[in-house]
């Protein structure tokens, strides 16, 4: 049985290989076909004692199946014919063999053996193909493909590792930073190939001798991990299993790499080599070694950092064209614009929605790219009113800071959950731990509800003030309550429209209300976990949700299903953001990464890592180009969505940051914190003269300046109100929201 | 004086696990809470644990009837979310389909009317028997007076709205311009007459000084009027 173990493994390691060519030249394969071959005959000399158990069960038949398969790819005949006699397979045992025996057993693996593509890498990419078999079966097969087999002496773990350790730190300078990024992953590999082989009291002695050198941001990760001490709890861990199956990415420079490669391959046992191929992605670029402070800033992320391809997709940040409206010609002086519904140019305060429309911006996705509802008369009637407002608005800057206007709940016994203010600050919504959603009028007026069927009847449909009359005075109140979740609700959306109001709660529902009749129109089942935030596009029918089970779905009011699926994140997702255009939906997620996802294709455009902590809140600037995101570790990070680069951190505040939200012009960013402040960054200055050259562009190397401190404009504490919402009305006033704390 | 107070010892254990997962600021009452779900847990987990082992004829319950007990309430109570590869194909399937087009000027958007929770969430009531076949045994019919709306779907009309009225006969009554509505309880020895094929409430008009006004068929389902007003009008 440790021979046919052994060409488990080997299997492992030789697929492992295909997936990453870039990673390794000829070289290595060199290095591995040896090993198939010594293998083999072992296998060989071992199998003819024990003729008997070449029948061996069905995962394994499927291991020697996808071996042969492999070893036929690459044209090693010999060893082809080698292992079919001794592992006494019969000459056409492929394809119909292959399906059956998966038949038999788990399904999924049938699938695997996808003999079209002949691609035995397809053995790991393509176990996500087969769907057919249950759920369950999938940890099964992967576990046989892909899990950790045993590859050594548990008690000469500690031993590998220290030998790393010490190797690393003999090296020069400028390498050892970027060598030291191996620790990490490397550690919980290995501590979890102990737990997984059932050897507790080394993985015990293991984790305690090494933990401690870690790196501090990591020290959530393993604590979860000190948990686990038995194979039963790594079962129900979705993000573990992730954690296990997805490879952990690492950008390395070539000549580190070399020396790392040199190092290990030197030794007898390339213990740690195995587990480097089997579960990391070393991504080589050519250059200089990163700095410290440079590694550091990129990483912390579940899964490492982000691969060079990942964020090479063209993302159309800019914004959409306004459409042409004409105004009516009696309004007020001030307002006189000319026929076409394009401002003066004399008035510089107007936002670029007039200039340059005639030319159609290179980087903004085409009108028609995903379909958007059309502007009716109302929509029309409130982008004038936009218009005007937007005349009136103050011009923001160093020397002329917003006055911050802040909305405390009280009484709310801690259960003030979300908040959302309408775009024209008419209506603030709450939505509470005792899964009510309130809604409030900021302004004088009440809120009144429609009147019921029969007196809509009588009313005169052709008079002016129609929409006055539909109104039921009777009903009329300053605020008004909704029941109909069955736990917290986490997220909350006004439509831009102001006739629809969102709610996402931790029953995994997300439902639609109407803000004429204050009653629940619709409820969205999806999501069947807790659900931690929904937005509505900026053009109104979209809506975007992401819960606890990781994954992100787009929906259109008038579907009962999801239109998207946007699958990706290791764990929740605890922010989505649309961006300007509606075009892109941008998820930050307890895994420390940051992902944009096109809306029309579905897939994965942007990765960030950089943060340290869990991600709770997005703000797309207004001109699309930069997202800002704050995170559990208190600092803001800036980042360049067209490069997908960071380019700025903003440190300040001392605790999880729940708001962001930038400026009508995009000259401020506040930013709000459970530590009880409201800080305003400098955009301007944050987002002026960014050095993009090309090589910065082509590694991802960033070079950020610490002048965090330079770009604070102001810190504003309130009483003990943590602030979990901000806005800035029409005109650039600060409106923030908190549930005041004693 | 005194013993000072001490902490039972399994709370001490919650609170250095509560410690060890680095949860430092808690409210006291968590840690009951925490224990009561322990406790819970566990006495759930053994008693499934007794039932696999006398299913089993065993004499004694051993660590696979725990492993097994604890295995199936795992998927039975604490599911997690779909694994990633799983999740991974569902949304590639999903996402193959284009967005759908938007038809134009079609009111609020929402979906077909069965996925939506804008139904009346009520239905009205039948009155169980024919009238004719029980004409002794109708009990006293309540007199409700005030304005009758002519939509059936208001809720109020499936329910009785008794208002004080004397009933004394012989009092004039005035009939200009008021509607009286009489409804006829079913008759109470016979509820277990065929269940209600959703006829709905006839509210029919008469008055008490005998003289037959008009019926007001309020509703839209057909019934004859015609011998049920006659018998009342004997009464």
């Amino acid at each position: 049985m440790a021979a046919v173990q052994g060409s488990m493994s080997d299997a492992d390691i030789k697929t492992d290989i295909k997936t990453e060519p870039s990673t390794d030249g000829f070289g290595n394969n060199n290095a591995n076909d040896g090993r198939v071959l010594s293998a083999s005959p072992s296998s060989g000399s071992s199998t003819g004692s024990n003729k008997q158990t070449a029948a061996v069960t069905p995962e394994d038949q499927q291991t020697l199946l996808a071996v042969l398969q492999f070893l036929k790819k690459n044209k090693l005949t010999e060893s082809v014919e080698i292992l079919r006699r001794e592992a006494g397979l019969p000459e056409n045992s492929l394809d119909p063999k292959a399906t059956e025996s998966a038949g038999a057993g788990s399904g999924g693996a049938a699938g695997i053996v996808d003999l079209e593509g002949g691609d035995v890498s397809s053995l790991l990419s393509r176990v996500t193909g087969s769907s057919s078999a249950g759920a369950q079966d999938q940890p099964d097969v992967r576990v046989v493909l892909s899990a950790y087999s045993q590859q050594g002496d548990p008690t000469l773990y500690e031993v590998y590792y220290s030998d790393l350790k010490k190797f690393i730190e003999t090296v020069l300078d400028c390498h050892r930073a970027e060598l030291s990024q191996v620790f990490y992953p490397l550690f919980v590999h290995m501590y979890l190939e102990l737990v997984y082989n059932n050897h507790e009291s080394e993985a015990k002695a293991f984790f305690e001798k090494f933990s401690g050198d870690q790196e501090c941001y990591y020290e959530d990760d393993l604590r979860v991990l000190s948990g686990l001490t038995k194979k039963e709890h790594m079962r129900g861990n979705e993000t573990l299993l992730d954690f296990r199956t997805s490879k952990f990415v690492l950008r390395i420079s070539r000549d580190s790499y070399q020396l790392l490669k040199r190092h290990l391959q030197e030794r007898q046992n390339n213990q740690i080599w195995n587990i480097i191929q089997e579960h990391l992605y070393i991504d080589i670029f050519d250059g200089m070694p990163r700095s410290k402070s440079q590694i550091d800033a990129m990483s912390g992320s579940l899964a490492g950092e982000a691969k060079r391809e990942a964020n090479k997709t063209k993302v159309y940040y800019g914004l959409l064209k306004e459409p042409e409206i004409e105004l009516p010609l009696d309004d007020e002086d001030e307002e006189a614009e000319n026929e076409e519904g394009k401002p003066k140019k004399k008035k510089p305060k107007k936002d670029s929605m007039g200039s340059k429309s005639k030319k159609q911006d290179p980087n903004a996705p085409s009108q028609n790219r995903i379909p958007l509802p059309e502007l009716k008369d109302s929509d029309k009637l409130d982008k004038i009113m936009y218009m005007k407002e937007a005349t009136k608005r103050i011009r923001l800057g160093l020397d002329n800071l917003p006055s911050v206007c802040f909305y405390t709940f009280l009484n709310a016994y801690q259960g003030l959950t979300a908040v959302d203010f309408t775009d024209d600050s008419s209506l603030i919504a709450g939505g509470f731990a005792d899964s009510t959603v309130r809604v409030w009028s900021v302004t004088p007026k009440k809120l009144r509800k429609v009147k019921s069927a029969a007196d809509l009847n009588l009313i005169d449909k052709e008079s002016d003030d129609v929409l006055e009359r539909i109104m039921d005075e009777k009903t009329a109140s300053e605020s008004k309550i909704m029941y109909g979740h069955s736990g917290p609700v986490y997220g909350i959306s006004f439509s831009p429209d102001r006739n629809y109001l969102l709610s996402s709660s931790e029953d995994g529902t997300v439902r639609l209300w109407s803000l004429l009749t204050f009653t629940c129109l619709v409820a969205y089942k999806g999501h069947n976990y807790p659900v931690w935030d929904t937005q509505f596009s900026p053009y109104g029918y979209y809506f975007v949700s992401g819960g606890h089970d990781r994954v992100a779905r787009l929906w259109a009011t008038d579907h009962y299903q999801p239109l998207r699926i946007f699958s990706g994140h290791l764990a929740d997702i605890t922010c989505t953001r649309f961006h300007p255009n509606s075009n892109y939906v941008a998820t930050g997620s307890s895994d420390r990464t940051i992902r944009v996802w096109d809306v029309l294709s579905g897939n994965c455009v942007r990765i960030f890592t950089g943060h340290k902590g869990p991600i709770h809140s997005l703000a797309f600037s207004p001109n699309g180009k930069f997202l800002a995101s704050g995170a559990t570790d208190g600092r803001v990070l800036l980042w360049d969505i067209g490069h997908g680069l960071m380019v700025g951190e903003l440190k300040g505040h001392t605790d999880t940051i729940y708001s962001l939200r930038f400026s009508r012009d995009g000259e401020i960013l506040a930013s709000g914190s459970m530590d009880n402040t409201v800080r305003l960054w400098d955009a301007m200055k944050a987002f002026d003269d960014l050095e993009t050259d090309d090589f910065t562009a082509a590694t991802g190397h960033i070079h950020l300046q610490d002048n965090s401190q330079e770009l604070l404009l102001g810190t504003y504490t309130t009483k003990s109100t943590p602030v979990i919402h901000l806005h800035f009305t029409r005109r650039n006033l600060l409106l923030a929201a908190g549930a005041f704390n004693p | 004086m005194s013993a000072p107070k001490t902490i039972p010892k399994d709370a001490q254990v919650m609170i250095q696990i509560l410690k060890d997962m680095g949860i430092t600021e808690y409210e006291p009452r968590v840690i009951n809470q925490m224990l009561e779900f322990t406790y819970r847990y566990v006495t759930t987990i053994i008693e499934d644990a007794k039932t696999y082992a006398s299913h089993a004829n065993k004499s004694n319950v051993d660590a696979d009837d725990i492993r097994l007990a604890i295995q199936c309430r795992m998927d039975q109570s604490f599911t997690s979310p779909p694994p990633r590869d799983f999740l991974l194909e569902v949304a590639r399937q999903k996402n193959q389909t284009p967005l759908p087009l938007i038809k134009p000027y079609t009111g609020p958007r929402l979906p077909p009317d069965r996925y939506c929770l804008t139904a009346p969430n009520y239905r009205l009531k039948s009155i169980q028997k024919k009238v004719s076949s029980s004409a002794g045994r109708i009990s006293v019919p309540r007199l409700s007076v005030g304005a009758v709306t002519s939509r059936p779907t208001t809720p109020t009309l499936g329910t009785p709205s008794v208002q004080s009225v004397t009933t004394k006969v012989g009092t004039p009554v005035s009939l200009t311009g008021q509607r009286f509505t009489v409804q006829i309880p079913p008759p109470s020895q016979t509820t277990t007459t065929k269940p209600s094929k959703n006829r709905p409430v006839l509210f029919f008009a008469s008055c008490f000084d005998g003289t037959r006004v008009r019926r007001k068929n309020i509703c839209e389902k057909h019934f004859n009027v015609e011998e049920t007003v006659k018998k009342f009008s004997t009464n």
